[in-house]
C-alpha cells in the first residue's frame, strides 16, 4: 500500500527528546516506514517572530526530494501575510499552506482570516489548520496553549465553504463531531485513537474524509502506520485513507 | 512477538459493548500477539469515588472475565481508599479469595494521602502489585485527588516492599520518569495519550529495561498503536521483548 503522510515536520521541537529532521533524514526515516510521500512543514516557523526564513529554508532544502511536498506556514495575524503567501506560492510545489492559530496567538474569527481564505481560494491553494501540535496536557510548563476548539473550527468552515480545509491533530471525538457536519472537511488521523480506530471512525465518517498522518517527529511513526495497516476494513477504503484522499485533495 | 498487556479495561461503559465487547477486545488482543491481559476494571463507571457496592460490581465484572478466559486474564481489584480501612480490607479479602493478583487505584484520592496505608499494608501482606493511575499535574491542576509522579515516588518510599506500576508513561513524561528513578519498587507502563516519540527510549535509558512494561489502556487506545510504541522505538529486540512480555511475566509470576 502507498502511504502519503499529511503531517510531518523538519527541524527541532525544543520541549521533547524528538528527532531533529532535515529533509534528507526525514525522507529516509519515512521510507524506512514505507511512507513514500509526505506533506512537510518547518518547526522553526512555530516560535519565530515570522515564518518567512523557515519557509524559505524549507523550500530550498526540500528541492530534490520528490517525496516531500513542502507546506509553508503562514501567519495571517502578521501584516505581511500576503507578501509571504505570494512569495511561497510562486514555488509550483506548494499546493497547500498550514496555519497554527494558537501558537501564533489568534482565533479563527480573526478579521484578516477572511481575506486570507479568499486569497487561498483565488490561488487554488488548500488550507491545513493545525488544531494541536501536542497533547495540551503535556505542553511545556511555561506555556499556556489550548487547541483550536471544534466549535471555532465549525464556524470557520461554515463561513468559508469554498476553501478546501484539512484539520490536523483532531482527537477521535473531535473528528466525529466535525466531519459528519462538514462533508468537505478532511481530518488527519494523527491523534485519533480507539481500540478499533479506523472501523470506529468509519461507522460515522465517510472514508473520503480521513487521511493518514504520522505527525513525525512528535509521534511514533510506526504507530501511525500500524493504525492503518492492522485495520479490518475493505482494502479500497484503506487505500483511500492511506494516500488517495490526500492526493485527490491536493489536485 | 509475544506480549502481555499490563493495562486494559476490557469492560468499559464508554465503549457501550458490555461483556460481549470484552470478548471481542480479547480476541483482538490475541490477534496482535498479546497472550495475557491485566484487567483493571471499569474504573470510572461510577465517577471518581465509587461506593463499596459499585466497586463490587466493577470487580465482579473483572472476576467474570477471569473465569471466562482462564489463563488469559489477570484481575486487579479496583478500590476506593477513601471508603476507609474496613471497606478496603473487605474488598481486598474478597478479591484475593477469587484469585486477583493486584490492586488498581484511579482518582479517588492522591497516592500520598494517609488513607493509602491500609491497602498498602494489605498489598504487602498478600503480595499484591499496585497499579497506580498517575499523570503529570503540571497542566491538569487536580492534585488533590489526581496522582502526580512525585506522589507515586512518595508512596513508593513509604512502602518499599510493595511493587508499584506507575501508569501512563506518556502522561508522566520525562519528569515522571526522573521522579521514580530512585524507587526500585516502581515500574512504569507505556500507556497514556498519543504515542509521543522518544519517551520509551528515555524511560529505558533512565530506569533500565527491566522497569518498563507494555500497557495499552485499551479500549481507549488501539493495540496496534500501543504495541508500535515499543516495536517502533529505537531499542534492540531483546529490550523490546522484555518490555512487551518478560518483565510483566516476572512481575505477575506467570508461567
Amino acid at each position: 500500500m502507498n502511504y502519503f503522510d499529511a503531517n510531518t515536520w523538519t527541524g527541532r521541537w525544543p520541549f521533547a527528546f524528538n528527532e531533529e529532521h532535515s529533509p534528507r533524514s526525514l525522507a529516509a526515516h519515512l521510507r524506512q516506514h514505507g511512507i513514500g510521500r509526505a506533506l512537510v512543514s518547518p518547526l522553526d516557523a512555530v516560535f519565530a517572530p515570522g515564518p518567512g526564513p523557515a519557509n524559505l529554508k524549507l523550500l530550498r532544502t526540500t528541492e530534490g526530494f520528490a517525496g516531500l511536498v513542502p507546506v509553508p506556514v503562514i501567519n495571517p495575524a502578521l501584516a505581511n501575510w500576503r507578501e509571504e503567501l505570494t512569495a511561497r506560492a510562486a514555488d509550483p510545489r506548494v499546493r497547500a499552506v498550514r496555519i497554527l492559530p494558537r501558537y501564533h496567538n489568534y482565533r479563527l474569527n480573526l478579521p484578516a482570516l477572511r481575506e486570507f481564505a479568499d486569497e487561498l481560494v483565488r490561488r487554488k491553494l488548500r488550507l491545513i489548520v493545525q488544531v494541536r501540535l501536542i497533547d495540551e496536557r503535556h505542553e511545556f510548563h511555561a506555556m499556556n496553549l489550548k487547541p483550536v476548539p471544534p466549535a471555532e473550527l465549525r464556524t470557520f468552515l461554515t463561513f468559508r465553504p469554498k476553501l478546501p480545509v484539512l484539520a490536523s491533530g483532531l482527537l477521535r471525538s473531535e473528528i466525529l463531531t466535525l466531519a459528519s457536519k462538514h462533508a468537505d472537511l478532511l481530518a488527519d488521523l494523527s491523534f485519533a485513537e480507539w481500540h478499533d480506530t479506523i472501523p470506529h471512525l468509519l461507522a460515522e465518517v465517510p472514508a473520503r474524509q480521513l487521511v493518514f498522518a504520522s505527525h513525525t517527529p512528535f509521534l511514533v511513526t510506526a504507530a501511525a502506520r500500524a493504525k492503518i495497516s492492522t485495520a479490518q476494513v475493505a482494502a479500497a477504503k484503506l487505500r483511500r485513507i492511506a494516500s488517495g484522499n490526500l492526493e485527490r485533495w491536493l489536485h | 512477538m509475544r506480549a502481555i498487556d499490563i493495562h486494559t479495561h476490557p469492560i468499559l461503559r464508554d465503549d457501550h459493548r458490555g461483556r460481549g465487547g470484552a470478548d471481542q477486545l480479547i480476541q483482538r488482543a490475541q490477534a496482535h500477539g498479546i497472550r495475557h491481559l491485566v484487567a483493571l476494571g471499569d474504573v470510572l463507571a461510577y465517577g471518581r469515588s465509587p461506593t463499596e457496592a459499585q466497586l463490587r460490581k466493577i470487580n465482579d465484572d473483572t472476576y467474570w472475565l477471569m473465569q471466562r478466559h482462564p489463563g488469559v486474564i489477570t484481575g486487579f481489584c479496583h478500590l476506593n481508599p477513601t471508603l476507609g480501612e474496613r471497606a478496603v480490607r473487605r474488598e481486598i479479602e474478597r478479591c484475593v479469595a477469587r484469585g486477583f493478583r493486584g490492586l488498581k487505584l484511579e482518582i479517588a484520592n492522591n497516592a500520598r494521602d494517609a488513607c493509602m496505608r491500609p491497602l498498602m499494608t494489605a498489598a504487602q501482606q498478600h503480595g499484591l502489585v499496585l497499579l497506580q493511575h498517575a499523570w503529570s499535574m503540571t497542566k491538569i491542576r487536580q492534585r488533590s485527588f489526581h496522582t502526580d509522579p512525585e506522589d507515586v515516588a512518595t508512596l513508593a518510599n513509604r512502602f518499599p516492599n510493595v511493587r508499584i506500576i506507575m501508569a501512563h508513561l506518556t502522561g508522566c513524561g520525562v519528569r515522571g520518569v526522573l521522579a521514580v528513578k530512585s524507587c526500585p519498587n516502581v515500574v512504569v507502563d507505556t500507556s497514556g495519550a498519543a504515542p509521543e516519540a522518544g519517551l520509551v527510549e528515555y524511560a529505558v535509558a533512565q530506569l533500565g529495561s527491566e522497569r518498563v512494561l507494555y500497557g495499552s489502556d485499551a479500549p481507549i487506545r488501539d493495540f496496534a498503536v500501543a504495541l508500535a510504541r515499543i516495536t517502533g522505538a529505537r531499542l534492540d529486540a531483546q529490550t523490546q521483548q522484555k518490555i512487551l512480555h518478560d518483565n510483566a511475566r516476572a512481575l505477575l509470576r506467570l508461567p
